[in-house]
């Protein structure tokens, strides 16, 4: 067999193979270009997933005549700079780009052109490569004083099996999106902007260099609400410097996609990231909850490998055992120092630790105890075929929740001794009840207090939940379906999530891109604003992963209704009615957090105790 | 000004007009009435700025002249005098405020220049046409309860009434929908109807132009424009602005081929839901009929109280099924019944897919009127 050298073209849709993987591949390859040209705006526009076509332009320093044809060639690049000797180090990369490989490589697999007036031009030329032939360089016109525009026509026309591989216009806009949200979050200076099928998908000022403007960029993509309830990082050890802003326990989310890692700029996904995390938080945070986090991670560019992948999508740290301790240190230190802002009292030090009593894991001890007893909140509790909180707060939760024994102890009454339910209940016994608006339990090790009105809400929204699984909740339909318009990576996000959707009363289904089209809706919402209701549904998609704003509503309307008695701040509770709404807590997954993110009870440990008197 | 006039006629005039006033206004002068004296006696309006009521009455105009007063404060004055007191309205330089006299009472009240009331132009509007006030009532009454109420949805919190040429015939019809059930009524188009632009009464019109049709002659007469709809009911008349939007096609939603047909008698029909939905405090009482040949058991299931069940005679016979329908909804429908008789007809899908195709709603003695509801999936 002879062994032969493969024709350029050929090379280069090979490497296309690694490099430009899907649309979004070449979003960030092109949006890399445009920044390592020191774009200051960079505006992308997609058409049909990014396969029609893809266009990014920029206003960096643009290209000339003479340095078009090679920025097309294979293993060109102006990223690297041989030294004295002649020689290159790949150690020493700045830039985010240095494979000289995007463009030869999108070349040969679409129609590619390429339009650029250089800095300082007063002409500018353009020249087009379509499957790997290139013409031109020609003089064109080019809008805008200096820059590039990059355009990209009919992706992977040239390999029909990769064009198989496509998933759905909607889930190639998704993935653009992210891609250039990833990218923004590390480039703070540069103004972005989205357009998915002429919809505006993002909007991203130039925010000023730094850790304000940085604070700007991140509230921008993540919500402000991510900004409120996280805390700064600052930290630098051996040259290596970690900023950027991690979430405070209780604001977490169910998955781990939205920990971003930069390394000098580069969005990396690295494990290592996830492992740190997930060690800081350990004792604040249950298992398959994540914190969200943007972190920020500054080094000498030797220090750090970036050419392990085709995508550069991954790094190699010199060492990886400095770079975790620094990560995971900053973590702690920031999250005990947020523990201490939301108490600044006297006793701040043992205040600090009166902790958001947010799940299982949340108890450094109490989680093991819980755990080893056989307890879990996600276990299959049986639920309750009533509200809990509402009809729930009766004697009639109780045979199902707690052992039949746990005698319900009357505070005011000192003949019955305490009894062991501290031992037994995470939440302990109820003791007393504060200002009409707290219960006071006590625990084998400790107290807890409780908000009754967060922790009712909660109760609702959770029961409902469970009750709409089991199909108990009536669906109006629609005379005239509502066609809701969304930008596609929302009406992506709330279709795919159709099903659960359909359990909490809402009937809707995908509408073409960027629009959902209802169908049914919750009957206990009466006539209601649709369209509001699925926009604030995407929103919670978006920032909670839970679509929140649904089960709100519910839970709105069921502790107005008459019947249920609600457990409102401000009501007096019978001892046996604190008690069974503990132990609805404890059988009710998600409890320890409202509607709205905020701890429904706190828990203090002996032990602060102690040492808020200074016996420790 | 200076006028004289029976405090009946004239609490009867304001009575007409004051509703249209808002209780809270910004603009102080939308709080007044305009009080208009003349030789064809006393005219009353009020407005909000999307409606104009006038009034027009005889009184014994002494000083012809115009005046703004506080309409709620004078509504109450004159309600509270004595019956068949004499009342004189006055207003001379002299005094910057009107003078109110009964008998031995008086009042001043504060003015604002006529010259500032906000008039509603008339422009635009069609030749008017005399509408039967009977039929024009009877279209109201039949679709308003369908009007809905979400306010997002704005083209549909009003009543849709236009002209149409159906199967040869020219109707004047009236539309109501608030996307979970609609109802539609129609009447013989009158004389001129044919040709005008349909338009969206906005409820509040519907209910202010309703409530004046107590005291219209025997027709009323409407114009409209794209923009406005006015009713001329003989001593009052209503201006309005119609609602700015484009009714959805409606007639798309009407099931045409429904076979399954149910009848039974309306008041046991209503009485029944009423009684089964009393367990449920929900506001969308869910309540499913087990429809059977012979015969149709209605339930209601509530998680805390349980379940009632009631049976009814009725006249079915084809597969059994089982739908369900927010109990109010039914009850709304009933009401519209003027018949012995109710009839349901259902989509002849088999199944469960039926369980969501619209459900028509007819009067077996009213022909002109339909109603559409959709179910209820529990
Ligand atoms: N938007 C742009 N503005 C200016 N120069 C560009 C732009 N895009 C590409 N280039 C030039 O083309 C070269 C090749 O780009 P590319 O194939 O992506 O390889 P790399 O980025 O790894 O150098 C770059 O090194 C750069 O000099
Ligand atoms: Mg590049």
């Amino acid at each position: 067999m002879p062994i032969r050298r493969l024709p350029p073209d050929l090379i280069n849709r090979i490497a296309a193979g690694e490099v430009v993987e899907r649309p979004a591949s070449v979003v960030k390859e092109l949006v890399e270009n445009a920044l390592d040209a020191g774009a200051g705006r960079i505006e992308v526009q997609t058409e049909g997933g990014g396969l029609a076509r893809i266009l990014v332009a920029d206003d960096g320093g643009g290209m000339g005549p003479a340095e078009l044809p090679v920025a097309v060639e294979r293993h060109a690049t102006s990223k690297l700079n041989p030294d004295a000797d002649g020689g290159y180090d790949l150690l020493r990369i700045a830039t985010l780009g240095f494979r000289g490989e995007a463009l030869p490589s999108i070349g040969s697999v679409a129609r590619l052109t390429l339009t650029s007036r250089a800095r300082g031009a007063t002409d500018a030329f353009g020249l087009t490569v379509d499957a790997g032939r290139l013409e031109g360089p020609f003089p064109s016109a080019f809008p805008g004083p200096h820059g590039a525009r990059v355009e990209v026509r009919d992706l992977f026309y040239a390999t029909p099996a990769r064009l198989k591989f496509m998933k759905s216009a909607r889930a190639e806009d998704m993935a653009i999106a992210e891609t250039l949200r990833r990218q923004a979050l590390a480039s703070e200076g540069v103004a972005f902007s989205l357009d998915l099928d002429g919809r505006k998908a993002l909007r991203l000022p130039a925010e000023r260099v730094g850790p304000e403007g940085r604070r700007a960029r991140i509230a921008a993509l993540l919500g402000g609400d991510f900004a409120d309830n996280a805390f700064g990082l600052d930290q630098t050890r051996e040259g290596l410097s970690l900023t950027g802003y991690a979430a405070l326990p209780t604001y977490n989310r169910g998955s781990a996609q939205h920990q971003y890692l930069f390394v000098n700029g580069r969005p990396v996904r690295d494990r290592l990231l996830g492992g740190a995390l997930r060690a800081a938080y350990a004792d604040v945070l249950a298992r398959d909850r994540h914190p969200l986090a943007v972190l920020y991670l500054d080094l000498d560019p030797a220090l750090v490998d970036v050419n392990v992948h085709p995508t550069k999508a991954e790094v190699r740290f010199r060492d990886p055992g400095l770079v975790r301790g620094l990560i995971i240190g900053a973590l702690r230190h920031g999250l005990a120092a947020a523990g201490h802002r939301a108490s600044s009292s006297v006793a701040g030090q043992a205040l600090g630790r009166f902790r958001p009593g947010f799940e299982p894991g949340a108890h450094a001890a109490g989680a093991s105890a819980w755990r080893e007893g056989g307890w879990s909140p996600r276990a299959a509790a049986p639920v309750s075929p009533s509200l809990p909180g509402l009809s729930g707060v009766s004697a009639r939760a109780e045979p199902w929740i707690g052992p039949p024994d746990a005698g319900v102890p009357d505070p005011q009454d000192p003949s019955v001794p305490p009894t062991q339910a501290g031992a037994e209940h995470p939440l302990g016994a109820a003791r007393a009840q504060l200002h009409e608006t707290y219960i006071l339990a006590q625990t084998r090790d400790g107290l807890v207090i409780v908000d009754q009105h967060a922790a009712h809400e909660r109760l609702v929204y959770e029961t409902m939940k469970a009750q709409m699984a089991a199909g108990g909740v009536a669906r109006q339909a629609l005379l005239l379906p509502e066609v809701v318009e969304l930008d596609p990576a929302d009406a992506e996000r709330v279709s795919g999530r159709a099903e659960e959707l359909a359990a909490l009363g809402l009937v809707l289904e995908a509408f073409g891109p960027g629009a959902v089209l209802v169908r049914e809706t919750p009957a206990l919402l009466g006539e209601t604003d649709i369209a509001g209701l699925v926009r604030d549904i995407a929103d919670d998609l978006t920032e909670n992963d839970a679509p929140l704003a649904l089960g709100e509503r519910l839970a709105e309307v069921c502790s107005t209704m008459a019947c249920h008695g609600s457990v409102r701040a401000g009501r007096r509770l019978q001892a046996s009615e604190m008690d069974a709404l503990l132990r609805t807590m404890e059988a009710t997954p998600l409890s320890g957090q409202c509607n709205h993110g905020r701890p429904t009870y706190v828990e203090l440990k002996l032990a602060d105790i102690e040492r808020l008197f200074g016996r420790r | 000004m200076k006028l004289t006039i029976e405090r009946a006629a004239l609490l009867k005039a304001l009575g007409h007009v004051q509703s249209v006033v808002e209780r809270r206004n910004t603009i102080p002068i939308l709080s007044n009435v305009l009080i208009s004296a003349g030789p064809r006696g006393l005219a009353l309006s009020a407005t909000d700025l999307d409606m104009e009521i006038v009034d027009e009455t005889e009184a014994e105009v002494e000083a012809p002249g115009q005046i703004t007063a506080p309409a709620h404060t004078l509504y109450e004055i004159v309600r509270k005098l004595p019956e068949g007191a004499e009342v004189s309205l006055s207003y001379t330089g002299d005094d910057p405020r009107l003078q109110v006299r009964a008998g031995r009472y008086k009042v001043n009240l504060p003015v604002l220049p006529a010259g500032d009331f906000p008039a509603m132009p008339k422009d635009g509007l069609s030749q008017a046409v005399e509408v039967e006030t009977e039929a024009l009532i009877r279209l109201i009454d039949r679709t308003r309860f369908a009007i809905s109420t979400e306010e997002t949805r704005y083209y549909l919190t009003g009543i849709y009434l236009h002209p149409l040429v159906e199967e040869g015939r020219e109707i004047l019809r009236a539309v109501a929908t608030d996307g979970h059930r609609l109802a539609l009524a129609d009447m013989p188009a009158p004389a001129g109807a044919v040709g005008a632009p349909g338009v969206i009464i906005p409820r509040k019109t519907v209910q202010e132009a309703r409530r004046l049709m107590e005291d219209a002659g025997e027709t009323v007469s409407v114009q409209v424009s794209p923009q406005k709809v006015r009713f001329d009911f003989g001593r009052a008349s209503l201006t309005s602005k119609v609602i700015d939007g484009a009714f959805p096609d409606y007639k798309r939603v009407i099931p045409q081929g429904n076979g399954r047909v149910l009848t039974a008698d309306n008041a046991l029909f209503a009485a029944a839901v009423d009684r089964v939905a009393t367990i449920s405090s929900e506001k969308s009482r869910s309540v499913k009929l087990a429809v059977e040949p012979g015969r149709v058991v209605l339930t209601v299931r509530n998680m805390e109280t349980g379940q009632a069940q009631e049976e009814l005679e009725a006249d079915y016979d084809g597969a059994p099924f089982e739908i369900g329908f927010n109990a109010r909804y039914l009850l709304d429908v009933s009401a519209q019944i003027g018949a012995e008789m109710i009839e349901l007809r259902f989509a002849d899908r088999a199944g469960g897919a039926a369980m969501l195709d619209p459900v028509l709603v007819l009067d077996p003695k009213d022909a002109a009127s339909q109603f559409v509801l959709m179910p209820l999936r529990a």
